[in-house]
């Protein structure tokens, strides 16, 4: 509960600045906006523990799509969550770093990341510096279009509000840069929706609405959290092709998260397959689809329905995922592996092998049982 | 909005109407009238009553015609301004009425500022702080509160009032003020007293509200925009007051109305505890006694005063909230 929202945003700085003496954050390859390094977030209940994120480390380097794709409950959106460090009361990040490379400063806002590395994890939640990078460097698109906005005040209020938060403009320049930002989008009729409450709105101007939100600061990353998970189909080719377009012009880098390997096919570079709150694979899109490694992803991939003609063929993982406060000991996936090796996968968890550049899997089937045994 | 307003205020005829019918039967029902009960306690003192002076006396209040001639010249009179006659108090009713409707206004004006003063910041403090100290402390005396009737309350206070200053008499002014002009000194002398029925009469209320406030405001607070306004780099304050407790707010506006007859009807057992010269008691001693016009009348008021509160309720929500506006 130590970091718990709600808390008076000024605090001591003494405490931040004796963290970063002890631990000197490392500076980051120069491509690199974004190092992820062994992240560890776990949640705090009554009933126990539940590690919802332990060891995840994933890179993203600047203007590229990462997915990160996984089942319900693999950890996806905890991740995401750390990175802006907004995940909920009871969870905590016990481990790991977040380094992120601050804006350069030119861009006049009043944030406290310029230039530096940053380790996001060590900040505090809901401090200065955590907060001039929500939403200006890093900001976040979710999975209800309808929720995401206020019900009671218009989309051009809460736009030019996350403009005036992080630009000394004044209220009509925000207002300009607001118009700006949905007529880009795409919206029908920009003076006009600016006004406009979410409930005017159909379902896919809100998609489009949301977007302009979370891009009205022009961040370097943006996080999708299953953008396109509660709307119908045309809107979500609609949202993808705008995601993709926006991406193209203004060339930040996206973090995909999602569960349908669809999207991933069609929208990213690389993508992080996690499951249990480990990932399991690594690697280029094409990598991935076309020659999986892991017995988890090739279940994943195989349990897409494919059509051909006279058969409709589905080929699901068996079982279902363990309750989070039971796992598996070792493998967190031998319980359902059809390639499980006795006597090795429940003993230890296996390390990260390199399979091919750039690819990575986390399996004793590629190596690694010398130091389980 | 102004056709909102219109058409609400033109439903109100009707249902006055309907309440003015139903009010008058419910007040009729027992068997009997005010002359009957008016004999039994004249017999009751051993006083024989001349069966020439009740005739008299039914035709002199009416009694004696059918019960829709009454009401019709009851009604008749009403949207007249004529509120008939105050057969115990053998005054006319509005003197009646006038005498003590503003002690029951101030109360029950009172009351309200208290529920709200009191029970917003607390219902705020225990849905940020849940399952703090505070937090149970206020759930307590919450509980306490709801579950204390008003009449055991106003007990104690008179007690404890006793014990402090030897005096038992509340009453609402000091002997000096009792029958002075309006003045400043009055109305601050008034606020000295009314205190203390007006914490009687709110206690319920305020213990309600902040049961009412938390519930909000605690599932406004994991919303998905507050996430989102979280992590547009909304500061923690405006992240609690621009957004969930704005929303939060919408059915306590929604019920503000309802507080109005709710607070005078509260303050019945409290007046009569406390023996102030409010409109219930006076309420009361009139349905015992079967005084018709003055009970009619009374209830009259109370329904107005629900209709009024109910319709400003709807109009202060379409103000806030913008989901309603546009339906209206």
């Amino acid at each position: 509960m130590s970091r718990r929202g709600g808390r008076p945003a000024g605090r001591p700085a003494g405490r931040r600045a004796r963290r970063r003496e002890r631990e000197a954050v490392p500076e980051l390859p120069a491509d690199t906006l974004l190092s992820v390094r062994n992240l560890q977030t776990w949640f705090f209940s009554r009933e126990g523990v539940v590690r919802a994120v332990d060891g995840v480390s994933f890179d993203v380097t600047q203007g590229e799509v990462l997915g990160i794709a996984g089942e319900s409950g693999c950890g996806k959106s905890v991740t995401s969550q750390s990175i802006l460090r907004i995940v909920p009361d009871n969870g905590r990040i016990v481990g790991g770093r977040i380094l992120f490379r601050g804006g350069n400063g030119s861009d006049g806002g009043g944030s406290g990341a310029s230039g530096a590395t940053l380790d996001l994890a060590a900040e505090e939640a809901d401090g200065t510096l955590i907060r001039s990078i929500r939403g200006k460097e890093i900001a976040m698109v979710f999975q209800e279009p309808m929720t995401s906005f206020s019900p009671v005040h218009t989309i051009g209020n809460q736009i030019i509000e996350t403009v005036r938060i992080h630009q000394q403009v004044t209220e009509q320049q925000a207002r300009a840069q607001a118009l700006e930002m949905l007529r880009r989008v795409g919206l029908p009729n920009p003076a006009q929706n600016i006004d406009q409450y979410t409930f005017n709105l159909s379902g896919g101007m809100r998609q489009r609405a949301m977007v302009a939100m979370a891009l009205a600061c022009q961040p370097k990353l943006l996080i999708a959290d299953e953008p396109t998970t509660a709307v119908d189909v045309t809107i979500q080719a609609q949202m993808l092709e705008l995601m993709r377009e926006i991406q193209a012009e203004l060339g930040m880098a996206i973090i995909m998260i999602t569960h349908d390997l669809g999207v991933i096919a069609e929208t990213c570079d690389r993508v992080m397959i996690m499951y249990l709150g480990k990932e399991v694979e690594y690697g280029a899109v094409e990598d991935i689809f076309h020659r999986p490694q892991h017995p988890y992803t090739r279940g994943l991939l195989a349990s897409i329905p494919k059509m051909e003609p006279g058969r409709v063929e589905i080929d699901p993982i068996e079982g279902v995922v363990p309750s989070p406060y039971a796992m598996p000991a070792g493998c967190k996936f031998h319980p359902r592996c059809r390639d499980v090796i006795g006597g090795v996968c429940e003993r230890s968890d296996p390390p990260l092998t390199d399979v091919a550049p750039g690819h990575v899997v986390s399996c004793f089937l590629y190596g690694g049982r010398e130091g389980a045994a | 909005m102004a056709r909102f307003i219109g058409w609400r205020l033109l439903v109100m005829i009707p249902t006055l109407i309907i309440i003015s019918v139903v009010g008058f039967i419910i007040i009729q029902a027992p068997p009997g009238d005010y002359v009957t009960s008016y004999i039994a306690v004249r017999e009751s003192r051993g006083e024989m009553v001349e069966p020439e002076l009740v005739d008299a006396l039914r035709a002199s209040f009416g009694l004696d015609k059918p019960i829709h001639v009454q009401y019709w010249r009851w009604v008749t009179n009403l949207v007249q301004g004529r509120l008939g006659y105050a057969m115990q108090l053998k005054e006319p009713v509005t003197k009646v009425i006038a005498a003590r409707l503003p002690a029951s206004i101030s109360i029950s004006l009172f009351s309200l500022i208290i529920v709200y003063v009191i029970g917003v910041p607390i219902g705020i403090l225990s849905a940020t702080r849940q399952y703090s100290a505070a937090d149970y402390v206020f759930t307590v005396i919450g509980f306490l509160g709801v579950a204390t009737p008003n009449f055991l309350f106003a007990l104690v206070m008179l007690w404890l009032l006793f014990l402090w200053t030897g005096n038992v008499a509340v009453g609402l002014y000091s002997p000096e003020f009792q029958n002075a002009p309006f003045s400043i000194a009055k109305v601050l002398d008034l606020l000295g007293h009314i205190w203390i029925p007006a914490l009687v009469v709110a206690t319920a209320g305020t213990a309600e509200l902040i049961r009412t406030m938390r519930a909000n405001l605690l599932d406004e607070l994991h919303r998905p925009y507050v996430i989102v306004a979280r992590a547009r780099g909304v500061g923690p304050t405006k992240l609690l007051y621009k957004y969930p407790l704005r929303i939060a707010f919408n059915p306590v506006i929604s019920t503000v109305g309802w507080t109005l007859p709710a607070l005078v009807e509260g303050e019945v057992l409290v007046s009569l505890v406390l023996g102030l010269p409010t409109l219930a008691p006076v309420l009361l001693r009139s349905l015992q006694q079967q005084d018709m016009f003055l009970a009619a009348s009374i209830v009259m008021i109370l329904a107005l005063l629900t209709l009024v509160g109910t319709l400003l309720s709807d109009i202060l929500l379409a103000v806030v909230d913008p989901r309603i506006r546009e339906a209206v």
